[in-house]
């Protein structure tokens, strides 16, 4: 009983922490710029395939790749926002949804068209492959870059919002346009790069999350209601919220794997719907009364 | 802007539209029903090859006749929209033979169809035994889980295993698979201690594999769909030390030649059951793989294509029999006697069921000439539709 | 419009001239019930051999229709709609199958079906609204599609509601042309669109799109906005099970895609494409989408998802008078300029 609690929360926050690296990038751009980009899996999806593609194919050591496919993301990301993107940010909810399905479709098809529908995978280098023995179970390397990785990334967030100056500027954006904007602040810039951060993370979360979620054309529609669902119960632009709601959700989606799989996915959007209510805001904010 | 100018210009369009059609002159027409879109589309591209393949090694006549393909995409396992599609078929296009058929839902939706409308239907890939049951029209190339499952659950029991733990995907052919399996083996004397369902969007295999462990089985039989979720059953079978646990690996189609490069080493030694090896070693099976990539350079032999082969053959044989005219009970009391060596082996229609029965072999991965094959060990000699004669 | 015609008292004389006074289009309801009527004659003589693909659009568009009741009257984007059509679906599939083959008994099933689906789920969805609400409608349809797949001795599992037989309509038994189901389907269509502009053209009506303009607005106005939205989100079900129950009898199947994430978001593309808020809208995306999508199957499969991708974001870039007026020629072109 109890090795099968171990194994419900060793298994559960691995899975929930691939969940959160991809779904932090959305949780900020979502949260703190307002705008709602559905093409997020997108991102992680280049990032993944330009990973793949480096490294099967043109033999570049994987952690070169993992950067370049950190870089790749991001600056796709920039060159959207600046020259598409940005047109959408005072446009309804419902535009911003659409356009950005329209444009996850053409990248689809695109993935589709380049790569064919063959799944892409990353072969790790020699220090990922392979179980650690952590003594009371065996579990894969890879899971263990992937739980430091994510650690990593929220810190690094949290960090990069409250505490650096450009954080600041992007909270002052957010708040208030007109006033940043009179106060000097680059705006244009500032969203730029918040977007492009949040592309960057997506596609580290692509590469780091491929062993879990393989790399094929569909990626990018399959696995978006997973990301919304975090960013939701997490609370938008929340950081840590999104972490908590990662964990939290991938322990109840595994341990119905182990308990009770006739179930499928039920678990996982009851769970979804009870903190939802239970937190509308986000899971670490209190209601409003 | 005005409601009329907008009305009328889509009315406009639309008629447009629905009158875009191509027609030629062609003796015999030929509907494939499968998805050439979303996730599933390399079936659809599998079926094409194989069954182009086909014709095009015949001399591009099947029987004498011109032969027209007409492909309609399913998108997946969509019932309401294969059966538009196939009454399209029918009723404007008029088709005289189907194939295709990759989803049981799809093909049950048609059954009512093909009946009234005396189509003989091919399939080249559903799995389910009851697809033949429900249209007299129904005749199939492809396989049963019952059909290659049986066999496993015997030769499993005679090698001296007897703790087996199932662990299928969670939807119609996994629970055949997972029945089948049950019902023979414990009618053996063997134990199925523990039957685990994986959801279809599983992509975390990582938690089943630890089941497995804990279980206490000798070994796992396995049902997977295909595509990535083999890989992830694979990765975490490895991964989670199942393979040195000693927990023998046994399934049916995962190890299918599509996907088979990608799971490497970690995958040799696994053993499956099934009807087509594309390291078979015959001269037909030969002359199969050539035509094949002479249609297409990456085409891949698995068993989609060779059911698309096998389906065309039968189509071919109709037409034959039929004359090119279109009478459905002629060509299917002829697609009953159908007996010929295929690239798969010796293959026979069988008469009261439409299905088809076949070799059933097992293999094991083997790497041989840099590449990954699945090498026929064992014949398990023919082998009839069990789920229909349970 | 002033705010004191927007009370949700029903004194339907006066609000009707109040209506025309202040220049509220209220185009009456049978004349573009009539249209649809005539169109569908017209493609009946027409296009013989096609009539189930046009039962099908006209069974989606009644789906879009309820679907722009709750996205483009209230305001409420919803992901989750597939649901209700689904429920309804497997309702009638269900009482076919266990009870009566009786297209009619069906029939209500369904729309009951889709009805009590929407008012039990909207108690607790229409507390919440924007992407809250949106998630939250999400949740709910995959729960019950995860429901539908685990009782598979109820619903057939992953293989489909199969095997049962729908009694002739009328003395006119389902023919494979599928004219039964055509005729069926557009009446519906017709019957359907009818009690959509009625509800949306009334009192009530314009209650849902106050709400929809301005929350605070209409809660100082007095009105219920959660007793009003849970209304208009039941008579939405209604709509949605009676699609569900149509498309259930006029293929004979149900199957699990009928509750899919991918049917809701679809019915939201037909819906954008055409227009959302305006009823015949609803209906001209759906025809739009449909055909689109049949003919760029029939041609090419595998690049639908670039033909979708791009006009969606063409839609939502540009704006519609524009987009219509590049594929007209230049005659119509200045006469809408005029316009």
């Amino acid at each position: 009983m109890l090795t099968m609690l171990a194994n419900i929360l060793i298994d559960g926050i691995a899975y929930g922490m691939v969940l959160f690296i991809i779904a932090v990038g959305l949780s900020i751009t979502l949260g703190l710029m307002r705008f709602i980009n559905l093409a997020h899996g997108a991102f992680a999806m280049t990032g993944g395939y330009v990973a793949a593609w480096l490294v099967r194919v043109q033999g570049v050591n994987f952690w070169l790749a993992l950067l370049a496919a950190v870089l790749t993301a991001a600056l796709i990301g920039a060159l959207l926002e600046a020259l598409v993107l940005r047109r959408l940010y005072r446009r309804s909810e419902l535009d911003q949804v659409l356009f950005t399905i329209g444009l996850t479709f053409v990248f689809v098809a695109t993935t589709n068209l380049l790569f064919g529908a063959e799944v892409q995978l990353i072969p790790l280098p020699l220090l990922l492959s392979g179980p650690v023995d952590l003594g009371v179970r065996t579990l894969p390397a890879q899971r263990i870059l992937v739980l430091l990785a994510g650690l990593a990334v929220s810190l690094f967030s949290w960090w990069a919002i409250n505490r650096t100056r450009f954080g600041v500027w992007l909270r002052a954006t957010v708040d208030n346009r007109e006033a940043a904007a009179a106060l000097g602040i680059h705006i244009r810039w500032v969203f730029g790069l918040a977007f492009a951060f949040g592309a960057g993370l997506a596609g580290l979360g692509g590469v780091l999350g491929a062993e879990l979620m393989p790399l094929e054309p569909y990626y990018a529609l399959k696995y978006m209601v997973l990301v919304l669902v975090v960013v939701s119960v997490g609370g938008m632009g929340n950081i840590f919220g999104s972490l908590a709601a990662a964990l939290l959700l991938g322990t109840v989606d595994t341990a119905s794997k182990y308990l009770a799989s006739g179930y499928g996915s039920l678990f996982f959007f009851a769970a979804m719907m009870l903190l939802l209510v239970w937190r509308p805001n986000g899971l670490l904010i209190k209601a409003k009364a | 802007m005005k409601p009329k100018l907008y009305i009328t210009a889509t009315v406009t369009m639309v008629a447009a539209l629905l009158t875009a059609t191509h027609a030629f002159a062609v003796d015999v027409k030929v509907g494939m029903i499968a998805p050439f879109s979303g996730p599933f589309a390399h079936y659809g591209k599998l079926f094409k090859d194989g069954a182009e393949a086909y014709i095009a090694s015949q001399g591009g006549k099947l029987g004498g006749k011109t032969v027209q393909l007409i492909y309609r995409d399913t998108g997946g396992p969509n019932p309401g929209n294969t059966k538009n599609l196939v009454q399209e078929l029918i009723v404007k296009d008029k088709v005289d033979y189907l194939g295709g058929f990759v989803f049981t839902p799809n093909a049950m939706a048609v059954a009512p169809l093909i009946q009234e409308a005396k189509v003989p239907t091919v399939i080249f890939n559903a799995a389910t035994s009851q697809i033949t049951e429900k249209s007299d029209y129904f005749v199939r190339s492809s396989y049963t889980l019952w059909q290659v499952t049986v066999p496993l659950a015997q030769h499993i029991y005679k090698q001296g295993t007897r703790k087996v733990v199932t662990a299928v995907t969670d939807y119609a052919p996994g629970v055949d698979a997972e029945t089948a399996f049950k019902a023979e083996f414990t009618k053996l004397g063997g134990t199925v201690v523990e039957s685990i369902r994986m959801p279809l969007p599983t992509t975390d295999f990582g938690p089943f594999a630890q089941r497995i462990k804990a279980s206490g089985a000798q070994a796992v039989y396995t049902f997977l769909p295909g595509g990535p979720p083999n890989l992830g059953f694979v990765k975490a079978y490895t991964e989670n030390g199942l393979k040195a646990a000693g927990v023998e690996f046994f399934g049916t189609a995962e190890m299918d030649e599509f996907d088979l490069q990608k799971f490497g080493d970690a995958a040799i030694g696994f053993t499956t059951s099934f009807h087509y090896s594309a390291a078979h070693d015959s001269p037909v099976n030969k002359a199969f793989i050539a035509a094949l990539t002479k249609q297409s350079k990456d085409a891949v032999a698995n068993y989609a294509s060779v059911g698309a082969w096998d389906g065309m053959y039968i189509i071919g044989k109709m037409i034959e029999a039929t004359g090119g005219q279109r009478d459905g009970d002629k060509a299917m009391a002829a697609a009953r006697q159908l007996q010929w060596e295929s690239p798969r082996g010796p293959v026979r229609i069988d008469a009261k069921t439409r299905h088809i029965t076949q070799n059933v072999y097992l293999r094991k991965v083997e790497r041989v000439g840099g590449v990954l094959i699945n090498k026929e060990v064992l014949n398990f000699g023919q082998q009839v539709d069990h789920g229909l004669t349970k | 419009m002033t705010t004191a015609d927007l009370s949700t008292t029903s004194n339907p004389s006066a609000a009707n001239a109040a209506m025309a006074s202040s220049g509220v289009r209220n185009t009456a309801a049978w004349k573009h019930c009539a249209v649809i009527a005539l169109l569908g004659v017209v493609a009946w003589f027409v296009f013989p051999n096609q009539l189930s693909l046009l039962a099908r659009i006209a069974i989606m568009a009644i789906l879009v229709i309820s679907l722009d009741l709750v996205v483009g009257y209230a305001g409420l984007a919803t992901l989750g709609h597939a649901a209700l059509y689904g429920v309804g679906a497997y309702a009638a599939g269900i009482v076919a199958t266990r009870l009566t083959g009786d297209p009619f008994v069906g029939l209500a099933v369904g729309a009951l079906a889709g009805a009590i689906t929407a008012g039990i789920s909207g108690l607790l969805l229409l507390r919440y609204e924007g992407f809250t609400f949106l998630m939250l409608t999400v949740a709910v349809a995959q729960i019950i599609q995860n429901l539908a797949s685990k009782f598979s001795d109820l619903t057939g599992g992953s293989d489909g509601l199969s095997g049962f037989s729908i009694k002739p309509l009328l003395g006119f038994s389902f023919d494979m042309q599928g004219r039964t189901g055509y005729v069926y389907a557009v009446t519906l269509l017709i019957v359907c669109y009818y009690a959509a502009k009625r509800v949306t053209d009334s009192p009530f009506g314009l209650s849902v799109q106050g709400i929809h303009q301005s929350r605070p607005r209409m809660r100082a106005l007095g009105a219920n906005i959660n007793a009003q939205l849970w209304k208009l989100y039941t008579f939405a079900g209604l709509l949605a099970g009676i699609a569900g129950a149509l498309s259930a009898q006029t293929n004979a199947i149900v199957g699990l895609d009928s509750l899919s994430f991918e049917i809701s978001a679809e019915i939201l593309v037909m819906l954008i494409l055409g227009g959302a808020g305006r009823l015949y809208g609803a209906l001209l995306g759906t025809v739009i989408f449909m055909l689109l999508h049949h003919t760029a199957a029939t041609i090419n499969p595998y690049h639908w998802l670039f033909v979708i991708g791009g006009m969606l974001m063409l839609v939502v870039l540009v704006p519609r008078e524009k987009l219509i007026g590049w594929m007209l020629p230049k005659a119509w072109r200045n006469k809408m300029r005029r316009a």
